[in-house]
C-alpha cells in the first residue's frame, strides 16, 4: 500500500480524533490526578490502635507531667498530663516537641569512639562491652596511680537516683569533683543555708500569693517550673493578684505584669534594701515574726536605715523615690506578698547579696514557711541506700580539695562552682583533670566565656559524654555512651524547681529504645561492676530499673499508676522549728555574707570608655538554652525579629541606635572584652537606652541543621564574674560596643 | 525553499533569514520552557511568591494578556454584529493576537497552579459562586471560539486550501463566523468581567473590594470595559510594530483610524467610570472600613499615589483625548503614543488589582510586603511573548493575515522561486482574497 | 439549611493571659503533621496554622507595651452562613463551610493550588505548600494517622482540629450518645496552652464557656457584647469565630482599622 501525504495526514488526524473520543485520555487525566493525591514521596502515617502513656518531662527542671499518645508502638503526640500538680494539662513548646528529639536526627544511635582529632566529628561505632571496659580501664589506671581525685563529673542535677548514683560512684571511686550545673537555685540554697540554716530547696507558694515583687525573674519567660508559673500568672489575672516586674528590659513577664519598673541593670539589691528601708521606717513589717523569730534585725535595720534612703536608692537604681516608696508600701500592705529573684530563667546564680536582700524582704513581711510565702523544702528522703564502704584510695581521693574551689576556705558555703572550673584547669595551679564525665549537661555550650571553656576541655585527656544527642559537649568528647532518650527510660524526678511542697515525678519508657543506647544508671552500675572491689560492692543492683524500684519501695505502685508521688499532707514545721541557725532564728544579717557592707554593684567586665554600652543576655521560652537545644518546631516559632536566616538580632533602643547611626535590620559588629560577633539590629522601644540585649539559646554548633549555625551563642561574648561571697557566677551582663559592620 | 507555502502576491524575506529570526526568538522560548519545566517538576518554590503573595507576576500577566487580547472580541463584535466593514482588514490580525493572548493565558495558568495535573478540577468540582470558575469556563470556551475563528485563516494557506475538504470547510466556517463572533463577545464580556470580579469580591481586602450590581462588583464592568477599550489599542500597537518590522504597510488607514476612534471613546468613558468608581470607593467604601485612601499609597517604598495618577490620568485620559480627536489619531507619532499609553494603562490597572492588593497589610499589626519575581517567573512570563512572536511570524509568512497587503504592496516582478513553485493544480487556486475570519 | 442541632465552634483567646510562649503554635504543628524546613525564619514561607503575633503600642521607653496575639484560622462565617472570604472564592470547592459545626475545612486532595483563597484572606491564615514536605529520616514515625500530611502545591490551614471532632463524635456514637460534651472536643492549642488563655466551644450553646465569655450577639452575626472582647477586622464583615479578650484599650483597637479620631463604628458597607 502506498502511503501518500494525504493518507498519512488523514491517518494522523483520524487517529487523534479517535483517541480523543476514546476513554483513554480521560482515564489518563483522572489517573494522573489520583497519582498526585498519593505521591509516593508524601508519607502516609500508618493507622493503628491508639493508647496513652503517662510520664514526666525531663527536658528542663520543671517536672511537668506528660501524656503521650501512641499509635501501636509509635509515639505520635506529647500532651500535658491533666490534673498533674505541676502543669495540669498545659505544656511548654519544648515539651510539646519532644518527639522530634526522640525520633530526630540528633540522636546518638550507638556508643561512639572518637577517631582522629577531637571535635572533628569522626567516630567509630563500638560495642557497649568495649566502651564500658575502656572507661573502666582508664578509671582503673588513674586510681592505681592514686589520681582518683583527677576525675570530674558534670551533672545537670544532684537530686534523684541517677545523680545520686554518680555521687555514689565518685565517692567509692575517690573523687570529690561532682559538679552540678549552676542556676539561681545555687544562690537560693546558699541564702536559705545562711539565713535559715536549712539544707533545702527554695519553694514558692505562688498559688496563694497575691502580690509578686519580681526582681527580673521571668515569671512567664521560663523561670522556675515554667508551666506552673504560667498557670500561676493566669490565676493572678483571675483573682486580682498583682505582679510588679523590675528589670531594664520589657520582657514578656514585664509586659504581662501589672507594673513594669525599669531599673539600672545590676542595682536590684539596692532597690530591695531601699524597699526594706521604707518598710522599716514606716513600721510596715511583721513585728511578730521579727520579734520572735529573727536575729540581727537591729543591726540590719541600722544599716538599711542609714544607707538606703529612697533618694540615694533612686540615684543608684534610676527609679524615682516616690515609686520606691509606693512600691514598698504596696508590698508591705499586700495580704500575701512575695519577693523573688533570679534574672530571666534564673540561668545564672547572680549576686548572693542580691538574693539575701530579696529574701530579707520576705522575712520582713513574715513570709517564711507560710502560706503564700517562701518555703525551705527539704529533699524527699526516699533514697536510703546502704552506706558505702570506701577503701584507702577512695578516702584519700575524697580528702582532696575540690578543683572548682567549692567548700574551700575562700568559698566555704558553696557546693558547686562550675564557673571556676575552666580557670582552675587552665591555670594548672591545683591539679589537672585527667578524666571528665558529663551527663544531663552541655557545658561547652552553656558555660560563659566559651573560648576559655573550650581551652580547659582541650586540656582534659579523657572526656566521656552520656548525652542522648550530638550536642557540643558530645561532639568534643572522646567517648559517647548515649543514654536512652527521656521517653525511653525510667527516672525519678524529685521536686521540680520552686515547688513549695515535695513531689516525686516519674519518667518512664513510652516507647522501646529506638537505638543501641543504654540507661546511664545501668552504665554506672556496669562500670562499677567492671571495676570490682568496693565499687562493685557499692552497686549491688542488677540494673537501674531494679535499683529505682527498690529505692521507691512502697511508693512504686502509686507512682507507676499515677505518674507522680505527692505529699498532700506536707506542712512546713512550726516557726519554732523552722530555723536551724546557731540562734535558731532567721538571720537578717548573717556575718558570713558581709551583708552589712554597703551595696557594691557586681563589677562586670569591660571599661566604660572602650565599651560604652551594656550587653545583657535575655531568656525566651521559645529558645531552650540549657542542656537541650530547640527542636525544629520550637525553632519555627522563633520570631523574625529574633532570628532571620542565620543572623541574630540585637535589641536596642531606637535612641541608642540613632546615636550609633544604626537602622532596623542593619548589620553591626558587637564587641565585648570577651569576644565579638556580627549581629543585626532590631529597634525595640522596650529596652533601656544604653543597653543592648541578645537572646540565649542560639549559636549552636552541634545538633542538627535546623538549629546549628543560626545566630550566636551569647556565652561567646560574656565571661563569668565571681561573686565575692559565694564564688558563683554573678555576671548579669558585660560592657559592649556596637559598630556598623 | 518554502515558497510553495507563501501566499500569492506577497513578498517574504529569504527562508534562512526567517529561520535565523525564529531561532533567536526560539532560544528565548526555550529558556521559558526550561523555567516552566522547573516549575512543574520542582514546584512553585522556584518562584518568589510566598504566603502573602499567592497571586503575583503570573496572575498579572494573565490578566494583562487577556485585557489586551480583548481586541479580538471587541473588533469581532464591531465587525460582525455592528457591521463595521472597514474592520475586515484588521480582523484577521485581531483574531490572531487574541488567539495568542488567550493561549498564553491558559499556559500561564497551567504553570501557576500548584497541582497542574488537577487543573481540571475547576470544571469537574466547579464552585459556581467563584469568580475564578466563571473565568475558567468562559476563558476556555472563548479560547475554543478563537481557535474556530483562527482555523479558517489557517485553512487559507495555499497548500492546505488545495485539499477540497479543507477548502470547503474554511468556506463554510466563514459563513457562520458571525455566530462565533457573537458567542465570543458574550463569553468575553463575562470572563473579562469575572476577572475584574476576582479582585472586586475580595471583601476581606479593602483595597480590592468594590460594591456593585447584584452579584457583580463594579470591577466586573470596569474590566470588561477597559479590555474593550484598550484591547483594540493593543491590536493597533502590534499592527504598527509588525508594519515597522516588515517595513510594509499592511492595514489600510481607514481600519486603523476607525478602530482608534472607537477605542478612544471607549477609553474616555472608561476613564470617567474608573474615576467615579475610585472616587466613591475612596470616599465611602474605604472610610467605612476605617481606612483612608492614602493608607494604600504610603508607608512603603514603592506604591505611591503616583501609580493611581499614572493609571487614570496619564494612561487613561491622555490617550483617550488623542484618539477621539481626528488630528490626534491621524498623527502617526501621537497614535503611537496613545496606543502605547492605553496598553500601559490597562496593564498597570491589572498590576494594581493583583500585586498591590497583596502588598497592602489589612491587619493593623502587619506591614507592607513587597515582592520581586524570580528569574523563573520572568522567563515563563516572557515565554508566551516569544511564542506570540513566533506564531505571528509564521502566520504572517504563510497565511493571508493581511488582506490589504498585496494591494498596498504590489509586487512588480515575480521572484524566480515564485515561478518555480507554481503548482499544477491551478484550478483550485483562487484569487487571493481577504480571509473573512 | 440550618441543622437543628447545628454547632458553631468558636474560640476565645484571653490576651491578658497569653504570654506569647508559643506552645499553641507547637502543639498545633505536632498535632497536625505540619512540616518544617531548615530555615523557617522567613515568615511568609513558614507554615504556621496558628501564628503568634507580637503587637506593640508604639510608645517610647518606658511607656512601651507589648501584647501577643495568637492567630489561628478565624473560621469566618461571612455575611451569611458559609460566605467566608475564602470559601466563596475557591473555584473547586476545596475549602468548605461545614454548617453542622461552622468549621471551614480544607480538602487537600481537591485543592489544585490556585491560591485564590490566600489572596482573599485578610488574616494570612492560609499557607501554601511551596515544597514537598520532608521529614528527616526516622521522624515520620511521629506522624499522626488522623491528619494526612499534605503534598506539595496545595493550600493548608487551621481546621480547629476537626479530626478531634470526628474522633469525639465516633466515641459518642459508640457509647450511644448523640451529643458530645464540651470537654470531649477541644483543639490541640486550647489543650496545650499553659496559661489557659484559650477557650474553645460552641458559640450557639449559651452554657459553653465561650458564649459566657464574649456574649455573642446573634442579631449581629455574633458580634461580642462583652466590652473587653473583640474580633479581628470586625468591620470587614468576615464575622470570625475567634474572639479576643483584652483589658487594654490599645490592644482592642489594634484589632481593626480606625480613622483618626474615630471613636465608634460607623455604618459599614457590605455587599459580599
Amino acid at each position: 500500500m502506498k502511503i501518500d501525504r494525504r493518507s498519512f495526514l488523514s491517518f494522523l488526524l483520524g487517529g487523534a480524533a479517535g483517541t480523543a473520543l476514546s476513554p483513554l485520555p480521560w482515564k489518563l487525566t483522572d489517573d494522573s490526578s489520583i497519582w498526585t493525591q498519593m505521591w509516593p514521596w508524601t508519607p502516609v502515617p500508618e493507622d493503628g490502635e491508639a493508647s496513652y502513656v503517662n510520664s514526666s518531662c525531663t527536658l528542663c527542671p520543671g517536672g511537668c507531667g506528660i501524656t503521650v499518645r501512641k499509635i501501636d508502638d509509635r509515639a505520635v503526640k506529647i500532651e500535658g498530663m491533666k490534673r498533674h500538680p505541676v502543669n495540669n494539662g498545659g505544656l511548654c513548646s519544648l515539651g510539646l516537641s519532644g518527639l522530634q528529639l526522640l525520633y530526630g536526627p540528633t540522636r546518638v544511635k550507638t556508643p561512639l569512639k572518637r577517631v582522629g582529632k577531637r571535635g572533628r566529628g569522626r567516630w567509630e561505632k563500638i560495642s557497649w562491652k568495649d566502651a564500658v571496659s575502656e572507661v573502666a580501664k582508664t578509671l582503673g589506671d588513674l586510681r592505681e596511680k592514686g589520681q582518683s581525685h583527677t576525675v570530674g563529673f558534670i551533672s545537670g542535677s544532684d537530686r534523684g537516683t541517677v545523680p545520686r548514683l554518680f555521687e555514689r560512684f565518685l565517692t567509692v571511686y575517690g573523687s570529690p569533683n561532682l559538679i552540678r550545673t549552676p542556676s539561681i537555685i545555687d544562690s537560693y540554697e546558699l541564702a536559705l543555708h545562711l539565713m535559715q540554716g536549712a539544707q533545702a530547696l527554695p519553694g514558692f507558694d505562688f498559688e496563694n500569693a497575691n502580690f509578686i515583687l519580681s526582681f527580673g525573674s521571668g515569671i512567664v519567660d521560663g523561670w522556675g517550673s515554667p508551666v506552673r508559673m504560667f498557670r500561676a500568672n493566669s490565676a493572678w489575672r483571675d483573682t486580682g493578684g498583682k505582679v510588679i516586674q523590675i528589670e531594664p528590659r520589657l520582657s514578656n513577664t514585664a509586659a504581662k505584669s501589672d507594673k513594669w519598673i525599669p531599673i539600672n541593670p545590676g542595682t536590684e539589691a539596692a532597690l530591695a534594701l531601699g524597699i526594706a528601708h521604707i518598710i522599716i521606717k514606716e513600721s510596715l513589717y511583721d513585728a511578730e515574726f521579727i520579734n520572735n523569730y529573727s536575729e540581727g534585725f537591729e543591726d540590719w535595720k541600722a544599716f538599711v536605715l542609714g544607707e538606703y534612703g529612697p533618694d540615694s536608692v533612686a540615684t543608684i537604681t534610676g527609679i524615682d523615690s516616690t515609686t520606691i516608696i509606693a512600691l514598698a508600701r504596696s508590698f508591705a500592705r499586700a495580704s500575701k506578698p512575695l519577693a523573688i529573684c533570679g534574672r530571666g530563667q534564673g540561668t545564672t546564680p547572680g549576686s548572693l547579696n542580691e538574693c539575701t536582700a530579696v529574701h530579707a524582704l520576705n522575712a520582713l513581711v513574715g513570709n517564711i514557711n507560710k502560706k503564700g510565702g517562701v518555703f525551705a523544702v527539704a529533699e524527699p528522703d526516699y533514697i536510703n541506700w546502704p552506706e558505702v564502704e570506701m577503701d584507702a584510695t577512695a578516702a584519700a581521693g575524697m580528702q582532696k580539695n575540690r578543683l572548682d574551689g567549692a567548700g574551700s576556705k575562700k568559698y566555704p558555703f558553696s557546693r558547686y562552682l562550675l564557673n571556676r572550673l575552666p580557670q582552675a584547669i587552665n591555670s594548672g595551679k591545683k591539679y589537672p583533670l585527667k578524666a571528665l564525665f558529663v551527663a544531663g549537661a552541655n557545658p561547652l555550650y552553656t558555660m560563659s566565656d566559651s573560648k576559655a571553656v573550650k581551652k580547659a576541655f582541650d586540656k582534659v585527656p579523657f572526656i566521656v559524654s552520656f548525652s542522648s544527642y550530638m550536642d557540643e559537649t558530645a561532639q568534643n568528647a572522646d567517648l559517647i555512651l548515649p543514654n536512652h532518650n527521656y521517653l525511653e527510660r525510667y527516672e525519678d524526678i524529685p521536686t521540680p524547681a520552686g515547688m513549695p511542697q515535695p513531689v516525686i515525678g516519674l519518667s518512664r519508657p513510652v516507647v522501646e529504645p529506638q537505638f543501641n543506647t543504654k540507661h546511664v544508671g545501668d552504665v554506672i552500675i556496669l562500670l562499677a561492676k567492671a571495676m570490682g572491689g568496693t565499687l562493685s560492692d557499692a552497686f549491688a543492683w542488677d540494673s537501674y530499673d531494679a535499683c529505682l524500684k527498690e529505692t521507691m519501695g512502697y511508693k512504686w505502685q502509686v507512682i507507676i499508676e499515677k505518674g507522680f508521688w505527692s505529699y498532700p499532707d506536707f506542712v512546713a514545721g512550726p516557726r519554732e522549728e523552722s530555723f536551724d541557725t546557731v540562734s535558731g532564728k532567721f538571720e537578717f544579717a548573717p556575718k558570713e555574707t558581709g551583708s552589712l557592707k554597703p551595696f557594691k554593684p557586681v563589677k562586670i567586665e569591660g571599661d566604660k570608655t572602650n565599651y560604652p554600652l551594656l550587653l545583657m543576655p535575655y531568656d525566651s521560652i521559645r529558645l531552650a538554652n540549657g542542656a537541650m537545644g530547640d527542636p525544629p518546631f520550637v525553632m519555627k516559632s522563633v520570631d523574625d525579629t529574633v532570628l532571620k536566616g542565620t543572623d541574630v538580632f540585637i535589641e536596642i533602643n531606637p535612641k541608642t541606635a540613632g546615636e550609633h547611626g544604626l537602622r532596623e535590620g542593619q548589620l553591626a559588629m558587637l564587641s565585648t572584652p570577651v569576644g565579638q560577633a556580627k549581629v543585626k539590629v532590631h529597634l525595640f522601644d522596650g529596652i533601656m537606652p544604653g543597653l543592648v540585649a541578645l537572646p540565649r539559646g542560639l549559636g549552636h554548633t552541634a545538633y542538627d541543621e535546623y538549629l546549628a549555625g543560626k545566630g550566636i551563642n551569647v556565652n561567646e561574648l560574656i565571661g563569668p564574674v565571681e561573686d565575692p561571697v559565694s564564688g558563683l557566677d554573678a555576671a548579669w551582663g558585660v560592657r559592649a560596643k556596637l559598630a556598623k559592620a | 525553499m518554502d515558497s510553495a507555502l507563501i501566499p500569492r502576491g506577497v513578498k517574504r524575506c529569504p527562508f534562512p533569514q526567517f529561520i535565523l529570526f525564529i531561532a533567536i526568538v526560539g532560544a528565548v522560548l526555550l529558556w521559558g520552557v526550561y523555567a516552566m519545566l522547573l516549575c512543574w517538576f520542582k514546584g512553585l518554590n522556584q518562584t518568589n511568591m510566598n504566603d502573602f503573595y499567592g497571586f503575583a507576576l503570573w496572575i498579572w500577566a494573565d490578566l494583562a494578556v487577556i485585557a489586551v487580547g480583548g481586541g479580538a472580541f471587541f473588533t469581532g463584535l464591531l465587525r460582525y454584529i455592528f457591521g463595521k466593514d472597514d474592520l475586515k482588514n484588521i480582523i484577521n490580525y485581531a483574531v490572531l493576537i487574541g488567539f495568542i493572548c488567550y493561549s498564553s493565558a491558559l499556559l500561564i495558568l497551567a504553570i501557576d497552579i500548584g497541582q497542574p495535573l488537577r487543573g481540571w478540577f475547576i470544571f469537574w468540582h466547579a464552585n459556581v459562586h467563584s469568580m475564578l470558575t466563571e473565568v475558567a469556563f468562559c476563558l476556555s470556551c472563548y479560547f475554543g471560539v478563537l481557535t474556530i475563528e483562527y482555523i479558517p485563516l489557517v485553512l487559507e494557506n495555499r497548500q492546505i486550501n488545495k485539499v477540497p475538504f479543507f477548502h470547503h470547510l474554511g468556506h463554510n466556517m466563514h459563513e457562520i463566523m458571525a455566530v462565533f463572533a457573537a458567542t465570543g463577545a458574550f463569553l468575553s464580556f463575562f470572563h473579562q468581567g469575572s476577572l475584574g470580579g476576582v479582585a472586586g469580591v475580595l471583601y476581606g481586602r479593602p483595597f480590592a473590594y468594590r460594591e456593585g450590581l447584584f452579584i457583580w462588583p463594579w470591577t466586573f464592568f470596569l474590566f470588561t470595559w477597559s479590555a474593550a477599550a484598550c484591547g483594540p489599542c493593543f491590536t493597533i500597537l502590534v499592527t504598527k510594530i509588525t508594519e515597522t518590522v516588515t517595513r510594509k504597510k499592511l492595514v489600510k488607514d481607514t481600519a486603523i483610524q476607525l478602530l482608534a476612534k472607537i477605542s478612544g471613546w471607549m477609553i474616555l468613558t472608561y476613564s470617567i467610570a474608573k474615576t467615579a468608581d475610585t472616587w466613591y470607593w475612596a470616599t465611602v467604601t474605604v472610610p467605612s472600613l476605617g481606612q483612608t485612601l492614602m493608607d494604600f499609597y504610603s508607608n512603603n517604598p514603592f506604591y505611591g499615589i503616583w501609580i493611581l495618577i499614572l493609571e487614570i490620568a496619564i494612561c487613561g485620559f491622555i490617550p483617550a483625548f488623542i484618539l477621539i480627536t481626528k488630528k490626534g489619531r491621524k498623527n502617526s507619532a501621537a497614535l503611537w503614543i496613545a496606543v502605547f499609553l492605553a496598553v500601559t494603562g490597562v496593564c498597570i490597572n491589572r498590576w494594581v488589582m493583583v500585586l498591590q492588593i497583596m502588598a497592602i497589610p489589612v491587619l493593623t499589626f502587619e506591614n507592607w510586603v513587597l515582592y520581586l519575581p524570580s528569574w523563573q517567573e520572568i522567563a515563563t512570563t516572557i515565554l508566551p511573548l516569544a511564542y506570540g512572536v513566533i506564531l505571528i511570524a509564521i502566520s504572517y509568512r504563510y497565511l493571508p493575515v493581511f488582506p490589504n497587503e498585496p494591494e498596498l504592496n504590489p509586487i512588480e516582478t515575480l521572484p524566480a522561486e515564485e515561478e518555480e513553485a507554481v503548482e499544477p493544480s491551478v484550478e483550485l487556486e483562487q484569487e487571493l482574497k481577504p480571509a473573512e475570519a | 439549611m440550618k441543622h437543628k442541632n447545628a454547632k458553631k465552634y468558636g474560640m476565645v483567646i484571653d490576651l491578658d493571659k497569653c504570654t506569647g510562649c508559643g506552645s499553641c503554635m507547637v502543639a498545633c504543628m505536632a498535632e497536625n503533621n505540619v512540616p518544617f524546613r531548615k530555615d523557617e525564619s522567613n515568615k511568609v514561607l513558614s507554615i504556621t496554622w496558628l501564628r503568634v503575633y507580637q503587637l506593640t503600642n508604639g510608645k517610647p521607653f518606658p511607656n512601651t507595651d507589648i501584647c501577643y496575639l495568637p492567630r489561628p484560622c478565624m473560621h469566618c462565617e461571612g455575611q451569611h452562613e458559609g460566605h467566608s472570604p475564602c470559601v466563596s472564592v475557591c473555584p473547586a470547592v476545596a475549602t468548605d463551610y461545614n454548617t453542622e459545626t461552622g468549621i471551614v475545612s480544607q480538602i487537600y486532595t481537591r485543592c489544585f493550588g490556585c491560591r485564590y483563597c490566600m489572596a482573599s484572606c485578610p488574616y494570612h491564615a492560609r499557607y501554601f505548600n511551596w515544597w514537598d514536605p520532608v521529614w528527616p529520616d526516622g521522624m515520620e514515625k511521629y506522624l499522626s494517622p488522623n491528619v494526612s500530611p499534605r503534598m506539595r502545591g496545595v493550600v493548608e490551614k487551621c481546621s480547629f482540629c476537626f479530626h478531634r471532632y470526628q474522633l469525639a463524635k465516633e466515641k459518642a456514637f459508640k457509647e450511644g450518645r448523640r451529643e458530645i460534651k464540651e470537654d470531649e472536643y477541644q483543639t490541640a492549642c486550647t489543650q496545650a496552652c499553659p496559661a489557659g488563655a484559650i477557650t474553645f466551644g460552641d458559640l450557639n450553646n449559651p452554657n459553653h464557656a465561650v458564649s459566657r465569655m464574649v456574649k455573642p450577639d446573634p442579631k449581629h452575626h455574633g458580634r461580642p457584647t462583652n466590652p473587653n472582647a473583640f474580633r479581628l477586622l470586625e468591620r470587614l464583615g468576615t464575622n470570625p469565630k475567634v474572639y479576643y479578650l483584652s483589658s487594654r484599650e490599645w490592644v482592642r483597637r489594634a484589632g481593626d482599622n480606625y480613622l483618626e479620631n474615630e471613636a465608634k463604628y460607623k455604618k459599614t458597607v457590605h455587599q459580599g
